[in-house]
């Protein structure tokens, strides 16, 4: 124990003041502003549901404009941003060195954001794929794809020069994601498109994309940060490094045939809806081993939840983690999927992973990175409780209640006496209870926004006032 | 019965191997590397004294 104690102060002496961060900033701040435009997105969507002639006759905010829009700018804008940037700050860190190329960190993040703008105008403007999750016009997509090459260049050549040789699990996840990212996001966006691949071919495509965009995106970039942050949060070392490889590589088995489920009782062959449905299951592996090691860290450190927020969003994405991953498999069964498929139950489960699990995970990174590499204290802790208790009541409103609709959703359509109108009507409650859901969980968008951007400007002041007096 | 196979799933079949042989390659190097062996351990304590700002001011954000 003397010797890691020994090796681990001098590793904090050698990584002194080697870090610019200026990358970090820049994918953070961005990310951030994103999260609150497409934030104002969502609210409208919600609101159409309510009132379906809401802003109905302008094109651009049609429900099938929008939509697209809400989606790829929740994942692309927000999520992924904020959890390269999380990356841009930790890796350096765990490798003991400085950043390969802030200037390509930096050129990156500009590409991020022509990108994120370019989408913004085109599926306004109604230039889209109309693939789920895949929705962006091929010209944009091929910018993501250089964008994510300029990412993954860095992010290696920094792990490359790295001075231990042991690397820490969440280098393992984030290096799986920068992998498997190229393949799935090859295979949504452009082998869908490739000549002869129609109907279902495409659509098996599609899925197999979707549902891998969720699972070997952004499980492992999440869990790359719920595994760094929640030791450095809670000051405690995790339970066990080699649990955790276990779970990395279980993950790294089981997880890419998992997408036909979204396809069962559909015209695939029955071998490949069994075969998603059994690796549908075994997923509950890499998921316990991860929820266990999370919370056996945690152990004698639950007092803290108290006072810290970072650790709050950690602890509560990572029960989030647990509930959508017993989802997933259950889901999968042929039984449980003739009830729930297609039913607003899959956006109340995509919103649990996506929202609170994964963005609950890369808030708590934003809020514990923020303070530090603009060497100043949080804006404020009150305000950031706020932003955490109105993203955690607005998220359980809208996830139960689309759990709770989409099971009734998918009994009154598998009643042929009931016709389909009145399913819809029927789900009217539902969908105001969504709405003003979504209303809280805006306003905790808005807290955090202006809770992190303030913790910005009062660094860069402090940083320009030490800079007048010496 | 007949069960048709879509051109699509040989694609799918294709990139499964990729990625299973991938991350077996890996895993095996990894092995090799003693991430499972008896100091796998190290990484989970030297990553809690690689940040020099929480280093110096521990108590900036979390009391």
């Amino acid at each position: 124990m003397a010797t890691q104690q020994g090796s681990a102060s001098a590793a904090a002496l050698a990584n002194q003041d080697i870090h610019q961060d200026t990358t970090v900033k820049w994918f953070l701040l961005g990310a951030v502003g994103y999260f609150a435009i497409v934030g104002i997105i969502a609210l409208i969507i919600a609101a159409k549901f309510v009132w379906p002639q809401f802003l109905g006759t302008i094109p651009y905010f049609t429900y099938g404009r929008m939509r697209p829009l809400h989606v790829n700018g929740m994942l692309f804008g927000w999520l992924l941003a904020a959890d390269m940037g999380l990356a841009y700050y930790f890796v350096p860190r765990l490798c003991g060195v400085k950043l390969w190329s802030e200037k390509l960190g930096v050129a990156t993040s500009i590409l991020w954001n022509i990108i994120i703008i370019s989408a913004i105008f085109t599926l306004l403007g109604g230039y889209q794929k109309g693939f789920e999750y895949a929705d962006l016009p091929t010209p944009v997509a091929v910018l993501v794809v250089i964008a994510w090459v300029m990412f993954g260049f860095n992010i290696f050549a920094t792990i490359l020069t790295r001075k231990y040789n042991q690397m820490y699990v969440s280098t393992w996840y984030l290096m799986g994601t920068i992998l498997w990212t190229a393949f799935v996001y090859l295979t949504g966006n452009f082998a869908t498109l490739l000549p002869g691949i129609t109907g279902v071919n495409q659509a098996n495509l599609n899925w197999m994309y979707t549902h891998n965009a969720v699972g070997l995106i952004f499980t492992p970039a999440g869990l790359a940060v719920a595994y760094y942050f929640i030791p450095r949060a809670s000051n405690s070392p995790l339970y066990s490094h080699k649990l955790s490889m276990i779970g990395f590589w279980s993950l790294a088995f089981v997880y890419v045939w998992t997408g036909a489920h979204h396809m069962l009782h559909g015209p695939i062959s029955q071998w490949l809806q069994t075969i998603s449905i059994v690796f549908s299951v075994m997923l509950l592996i890499p998921v316990w081993a991860v929820v266990y090691n999370f919370i056996a860290t945690m152990k004698g450190q639950w007092h803290q939840l108290g006072d810290n927020v970072s650790l709050k969003f950690l602890m509560s994405g990572t029960i989030f983690y647990l509930l959508t991953c017993f989802q997933g498999p259950m889901h999968s069964l042929r039984s449980v999927n003739a009830i729930v498929s297609k039913t607003d139950w899959i956006p109340g489960h995509a919103h649990m992973a996506v929202l609170g699990t994964f963005s609950f995970l890369a808030m708590a990174g934003v809020y514990y990175v923020i303070p530090r590499i603009f060497k100043t204290t949080l804006h404020s802790e009150s305000l950031a409780n706020w932003s955490f208790w109105l993203f955690l009541i607005g998220g359980l409103g809208m996830f139960t209640a689309l759990w709770l609709g989409g099971f009734w959703q998918g009994w009154q359509w598998n009643n042929p006496s009931i016709p389909f109108i009145d399913t819809v009507v029927a789900l009217q409650p539902v969908w105001m209870v969504r709405f003003l859901s979504g209303i809280i969980i805006f306003l905790g968008i808005v807290l955090f926004m202006f809770n992190i951007v303030s913790t910005a400007i009062s660094g860069g002041r402090n940083a320009s006032e030490a800079t007048a007096r010496s | 019965m007949t069960d048709y196979t879509y051109p699509s799933v040989y694609f799918a079949y294709f990139l499964f191997a990729l990625l299973a042989g991938g991350a077996l390659f890996f895993f095996l190097r990894s092995l090799k590397d003693g991430y499972l062996g008896p100091n796998s351990e190290d990484p989970k304590y030297r990553m809690m004294h690689d940040d020099p700002d929480s280093e110096r001011n521990p108590a900036r954000h979390e009391k």
